[in-house]
């Protein structure tokens, strides 16, 4: 027999389950909370008249500022420094050039579709609109990523003396631990007066389900953990919980949650073949506009227009535009000559830059698969901090996996001094201790430090709330008709939505401008 | 999707990516990317903390970048810079370019940098009279003496490098024996105030 369930009835079930981020989601789509709203494209008016802009760099906000601009009759050409397109937006694959100051590097992964690397951006929450409909009207095609493997591994020598665990068995086995602990310790007089005697004995069911307790609310294992032999001839075995306070000595736990914040939780996505189909795809439509190894070198902010010195083979060509908009790193942008006022030329020195690193390895055998693990992430509290699993390419024979992605720039400094070999040797004897025998399935590799490639010289800018309070507003307001582009100037730096929102912001302001100067024309 | 497509779009996405990628770019004697932190014409960015290379003396750059490259510079853990720096000398070394990167940054036109370091020129001018021996009065530098010019230098990079010498970031590789005289009379620098007041100076000098 069938029994409707009520909307208050699944949202409960929903909060069991999945935890206010699913009672959220589920009001969402039952309509009972406005859904999140995204800033719209500008829908830009046809040009009347002669206008020139001039973009500076070729990375997404400036690609994404041409196409937008060249469609609507603006004359738009794009300088970029480098000897490719895309910016941060880079996809490695056989042959390609790693072009680092100190260390430039070839990658010498075997020619094959699934064998690329993404060594800037490398997926695609399902809420960044902005870049999910360039990729459609792009035809840029997408599959699925997968972020958050419970079959990966934990590993930090803080805890089981260096001994991986499995993400399932870390999470589920710490929170039984601590869902007894505060069932057992919580008395209903601990309570304010409003919390009734029934609210009390939800919470008790809440960290029940949270913990998977028993009915004596005990935690004594779960097949969340995964169970001790997966034979389904004979009855379920589960696994010996592990030692809570063991499990709570590993800094882990500041990461456990990971895979549940806005942008890196379920349903993620990657561009079929590598992330640099983005750029690709903008570059079907406005390749002809771009001008590869073109170095900007002076620009002058005029009364009307801005006036631009580029190098070119060794020589400096003078060029003039109405517009400028100038995705150029702000660190390297102090060291351009210019005339900006003072307060903004002071805002470019400001902000930090970023100091992340990757590795990427290709493996002759996809040995994570015999593990159990298809995509997603081991985490260890080693330098390399991450190995991610393709999620492209299952079953093949090789792939290539991320040996090393590291956020703190400590350790992106310590790899970034090294050569290559010597950090290919550090990333692999960190792996070991995840995978016995890594190091020999390694069979090439790549590395990326950011805050040393060329044209580059960080990773996204280190924005603080006190950074952001004092320098936002100056650094994205226009001088003159000179403005600063990327995801530097956005509130969501390192991800290609905030490049595509600060280009969408500079174009729909000049539009206005534009149709201000019309009105004013006519 | 079927794998003959998927390798059809392989080929496409290779087509594409030699179609983005200019020609000769890369290797060789192209040292544009000198300019990437040294700034535009190499002179200076303190954005990076790249300071201006353009007008240094060729001797001294070929002695720096060698330094850079045999690890006697850029090694000590808080020198951040330094650690930027040394693949950069490692690179020109095992290329054989060093030379050509040094005559590049004599090819660049050298401008006077901004003043950003104030100071008591008074009090700098009493402690300079221990640099005028080895950097002339005019912080004009002596090839023979292998001191280089102070004069129109990234002010703020001097203050710094007084302060790594101190510190022993700088000038404490046993190899480095200019580096240890430059550390012997860096520590004679009382504190900071020393330190700016003599690097206020030194911008003074023409």
């Amino acid at each position: 027999m069938k029994r409707s369930v009520s909307r208050r009835d699944f949202l409960q079930l929903a909060g069991a389950v999945g935890g206010s981020t699913a009672v959220y989601r589920a009001a969402i789509a039952l309509a009972l909370m406005p859904a999140i709203t995204h800033a719209a494209k500008p829908q830009l008016a046809a040009l009347t008249r002669s206008r020139k802009v001039l973009i500076l760099g070729g990375g997404i906000s400036g690609l994404t500022a041409a196409y937008e601009l060249n469609r609507k009759g603006y004359e738009v050409q794009v300088l970029e420094a480098s000897f490719r397109a895309g910016g941060r937006n880079m996809t490695v694959r056989n042959g390609d050039r790693i072009d680092e100051t100190g260390y430039p590097q070839v990658c010498n992964f075997d020619k094959d579709p699934d064998l690329y690397f993404n060594c800037g951006p490398a997926r695609i929450p399902g809420h960044h609109k902005a870049l999910l409909n360039y990729c459609k009207e792009l035809d840029v095609e997408l599959e699925p990523f997968i972020n958050d493997n419970r079959n990966a591994w934990v590993q930090d020598d803080a805890m089981f003396g260096g001994k991986p665990v499995r993400a399932r068995e870390y999470m589920t086995d710490s929170r039984g631990f601590v869902a007894e602990l505060m069932s057992k310790s919580m008395t209903p007089e601990q309570f304010s007066a409003s919390m009734t005697k029934e609210d009390y004995e939800r919470l008790r069911e809440y960290l029940k389900y949270l913990g998977s307790l028993d009915p004596g609310f005990k935690y004594a294992g779960s097949s969340n953990a995964g169970l001790a032999l997966h034979d389904y001839t004979s009855p379920e075995v589960l696994k010996t919980p592990l030692d809570g306070r063991e499990l709570l000595k590993s800094r882990f736990m500041a990461i456990m949650s990971f895979g549940e914040t806005d942008d890196q939780a379920a349903m993620m996505m990657e561009p079929v073949g590598g992330m640099d189909r983005v750029p690709a795809g903008f570059l079907r439509k406005i390749g002809h506009l771009v001008q590869l190894e073109s170095q900007v070198q002076k620009i002058q902010v005029m009364e009307r227009g801005v006036e631009v010195t580029y190098r070119r083979d060794g020589q400096y060509i003078k060029t003039r535009a109405d517009y400028v908009l100038n995705c150029i790193p702000m660190h390297l942008l102090a060291g351009i000559e210019h005339n900006f006022p003072k307060e903004y030329a002071a805002g470019l020195t400001a902000i930090p830059r970023g100091k992340l690193f990757k590795i990427g390895f290709q493996m002759k055998e996809r040995f994570w698969e015999k593990e159990g693990i298809y995509g997603g992430i081991s985490w260890t509290l080693q330098d390399i901090q991450q190995l991610w699993y393709p999620a492209h390419g299952i079953n093949r024979q090789k792939g290539v996996m991320l040996g090393a992605y590291t956020f703190d720039p400590n350790a992106g400094e310590k790899f970034a001094r090294l050569a290559p070999a010597e950090r290919f040797k550090l990333a692999i004897a960190q792996g070991e201790k995840i995978h016995p025998g890594y190091g020999s399935y390694v069979e090439s590799g790549v590395s990326i430090a950011w805050h040393q490639m060329n044209h580059m010289l960080g990773c996204a800018a280190q924005w603080d709330e006190e950074l952001w309070k004092k320098w936002f507003k100056t650094l994205q307001t226009p001088v003159g008709n000179h403005y600063l582009m990327g995801d530097q100037v956005s509130y969501h730096p390192g991800w290609q939505e905030g490049a595509m929102a600060s280009a969408h912001h500079a174009i729909a302001d000049i539009d206005a401008r534009e149709r201000a100067g019309a009105v004013v024309a006519a | 999707m079927n794998h003959a497509l998927r390798k059809s779009m392989g080929r496409i996405a290779v087509a594409i990516a030699a179609a983005l990628v200019a020609g000769s770019a890369g290797a060789g004697n192209n040292f544009d990317y000198c300019l990437l932190c040294h700034g535009a014409s190499a002179n200076g960015n303190f954005g990076i903390r790249a300071p201006k290379i353009s007008g240094m003396e060729p001797w001294y750059l070929a002695r720096q970048l060698e330094n850079f490259a045999t690890g006697v510079r850029g090694i000590p853990a808080d020198d951040v810079s330094g650690h930027e720096m040394g693949p950069v000398g490692s690179r020109v070394k095992t290329e054989g370019t060093l030379d050509a990167a040094v005559q590049f940054v004599g090819t660049l036109e050298s401008k006077r940098p901004a003043t950003t370091v104030r100071g008591d020129t008074a009090h700098g001018k009493e402690l300079y009279k221990t640099c005028v021996a080895c950097h002339g009065a005019k912080g004009e530098g002596s090839q023979a003496l292998q001191a280089p010019a102070l004069a129109a230098r990234s002010d703020w990079y001097l203050a710094t490098q007084l302060a790594n010498y101190k510190l022993g970031l700088r000038g404490a590789d046993e190899r480095d024996t200019y580096g240890a005289q430059m550390r012997a009379i860096a520590t004679t620098l009382a504190d900071e105030k020393a330190i700016t007041d003599v690097v206020a100076y030194i911008n003074t000098l023409k």
